[in-house]
């Protein structure tokens, strides 16, 4: 018979094999409706039907579907109170010439909204044809081909530079590290590992979000100290001295430090100088907490990638955090980055 | 939020667990206090809300949001409540933990998913809060007790009219260290 498929994915790194957590509306099949449907008598009245029933019984919650397939025509959708023989009656009663009708009504099932991706597409088109606008960049997402070579190669490295921010974590028994990067300079801003034997907050994400705020002359946890180079071109205060001169050391390409913090006076355009964590990446090692993945929400981190899932994570374990639609930010999540490194320190 | 205010009110008069009438007077003094800090959080343009932590009948710790000072976006009053207590419990030698799973919480607004998570995880005994949080809520836009099986009490509506008043004042303002594409409308 056919060829067994090349096996080209086990040669490939499987560190590397970092996917993105979406929403279940591009993960799960589209949902369904069942809607009545009976068949044109004579092909000939096809679009005179179609004008006809657009007029009559208009569907404006189904607009992604077409009216007809092939000879068949949908009608309308099934609900408690229409049995299928009172079909009939109800085109009477909107003035529907049913004699176009071959008077063989049945149910048919449908996509209740228009499709999100093109996998859906294809299921639910087989089954009646329905429109569908391709979202190139969604595509990308669901097929899980949005970063280039020489980008995976980055986000490798800055998960390999949490890791090593992991093992500075003050409680054996909770391992995490978290750097978060300015994508726009490609700069390390802020780290942070987890403190909590101290502090019940102190999860290595609220930590380095403080770390980020320092950066911007806040921060609620750290005196701010005193490293505040005026004629330094970035702003290296996210990072604990001790921290830094290790990276600086096993990282010799890797840039240090955040944009510096204009205050409100300065800023010229809106989207000028650092905000919160607003388009900064995050590397934490571990799936964050509840709390966490709230806090880079409040935050509003663009993009978070994790190592290794948690039995407590909240973004994609226990739940979706950044999926939730009622919040006003949110951000894209990328599971699984140096799974089997992030997953050794939690071994300890 | 004006619609959802009313919503909130109409609720509460229906709902046999609201606490509007049944806080005992020692109650609606520690919620009076919690507004208080409300207050003043309004009045320095953070957002207006109040929380303040009770053990033993006694305030532990009390506080407001002070996310424009410290230009961080979890410094929310719950979270600054809580490393008060922290602080309080190692400077004083005692069991976090067991201090904190007999905190009551008095807060003027929901507490949002960050804070609910972060009460939860604590076990405080319980939570009093105002008015709800729609737009970050820890039950209203996630309900975060239906992942974390809280052992946690929570019960709301005390107040809740003039908890909502205050953010709708404070919103009708602008965010001041918020660029402006960034305010929140
Ligand atoms: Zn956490
Ligand atoms: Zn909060």
């Amino acid at each position: 018979m056919s060829c067994p498929p090349k096996k080209i994915k086990l040669e490939q790194n499987t560190d590397n094999q970092f996917y993105p957590v979406l929403s279940e509306e591009f993960t799960e099949p589209t949902p369904m409706i069942d809607v009545y449907i009976d068949t044109v008598t004579d092909p000939r009245n096809i679009s005179k039907v179609v004008v006809e029933l657009n007029t009559v019984l208009p569907l404006p919650e189904l607009t992604h579907l077409k009216r007809i397939k092939g000879k068949d025509v949908l009608l309308f959708p099934c609900n408690k109170d229409t049995a299928p023989d009172m079909v009939c009656e109800i085109l009477k009663k909107n003035n529907f010439d049913i004699s176009y009708l071959k008077n063989n009504v049945r149910t048919m099932s449908v996509a209740e909204i228009a499709p999100k991706t093109r996998k859906q597409y294809e299921v639910v088109h087989k089954l009646w044809p329905c429109n569908f606008h391709s979202n190139k960049y969604v595509e990308k997402l669901c097929t899980n081909t949005l970063f280039s070579a020489s980008e995976i190669e980055s986000h490798v490295n800055y998960m390999q530079v949490a890791i090593d921010i992991a093992r500075f974590s003050k409680d054996p028994l909770s391992i995490a590290g978290v750097v978060v990067v300015d994508p726009k300079i490609n700069s390390i801003v802020a780290v942070g590992f987890d403190k909590r034997i101290d502090n019940p907050c102190q999860h290595a994400v609220m930590v380095a979000i403080d770390n980020v705020a320092l950066t911007q002359n806040g921060g609620a946890w750290q005196q701010v100290n005193a490293r505040l180079d005026n004629q330094a071109s970035l702003d290296l205060r996210g990072i604990p001295d001790d921290i830094l001169d290790v990276l600086k050391k096993k990282y010799r390409n890797l840039r240090f430090g955040a944009t510096k913090f204009k205050g409100k006076c300065e800023i010229e355009t809106p989207s000028d100088g650092p905000y919160l964590c607003t388009g900064y990446y995050v590397y934490v090692t571990r799936e964050p907490c509840v709390m966490c993945a709230m806090g880079l929400i409040h935050s509003r981190a663009k993009r978070v990638f994790y190592g290794t899932k948690s039995e407590n994570g909240a973004l994609g374990s226990l739940c979706k955090i950044h999926t939730v639609k009622d919040l006003n930010h949110h951000y894209e999540v990328f599971a699984g980055l140096l799974e089997d490194g992030c997953k050794k320190l939690k071994q300890k | 939020m004006l619609q959802s205010a009313t919503e909130t009110v109409n609720e509460d008069k229906q709902n046999p667990t609201s606490v509007n009438d049944n806080l005992t007077e020692l109650q609606q003094k520690f919620m009076e206090t919690a507004f208080n800090f409300a207050y003043n959080a309004l009045a320095v343009q953070e957002v207006p809300v109040g929380c303040i932590f009770v053990y033993n009948n006694e305030i532990l710790a009390s506080g407001r949001n002070t996310v424009n000072e410290t230009h961080n976006a979890t410094r929310h009053a719950e979270i600054n409540c809580i490393d008060e207590v922290n602080n309080f419990c190692r400077s004083k030698n005692l069991d976090v933990k067991k201090i904190f799973s007999e905190i009551d919480v008095y807060v003027t607004v929901e507490p949002c998913i960050m804070c609910a998570a972060a009460l939860y995880d604590l076990h405080v005994r319980s939570i009093i809060f105002g008015c709800k949080n729609d737009r970050f809520g820890g039950q209203t836009v996630f309900n975060v007790a239906s992942v974390l099986n809280p052992v946690t009490e929570v019960k709301n509506g005390y107040r809740a009219e003039e908890a909502m008043n205050l953010l709708k004042e404070f919103y009708k303002g602008t965010n001041p260290s918020a660029p402006l594409d960034k305010v929140k409308v």
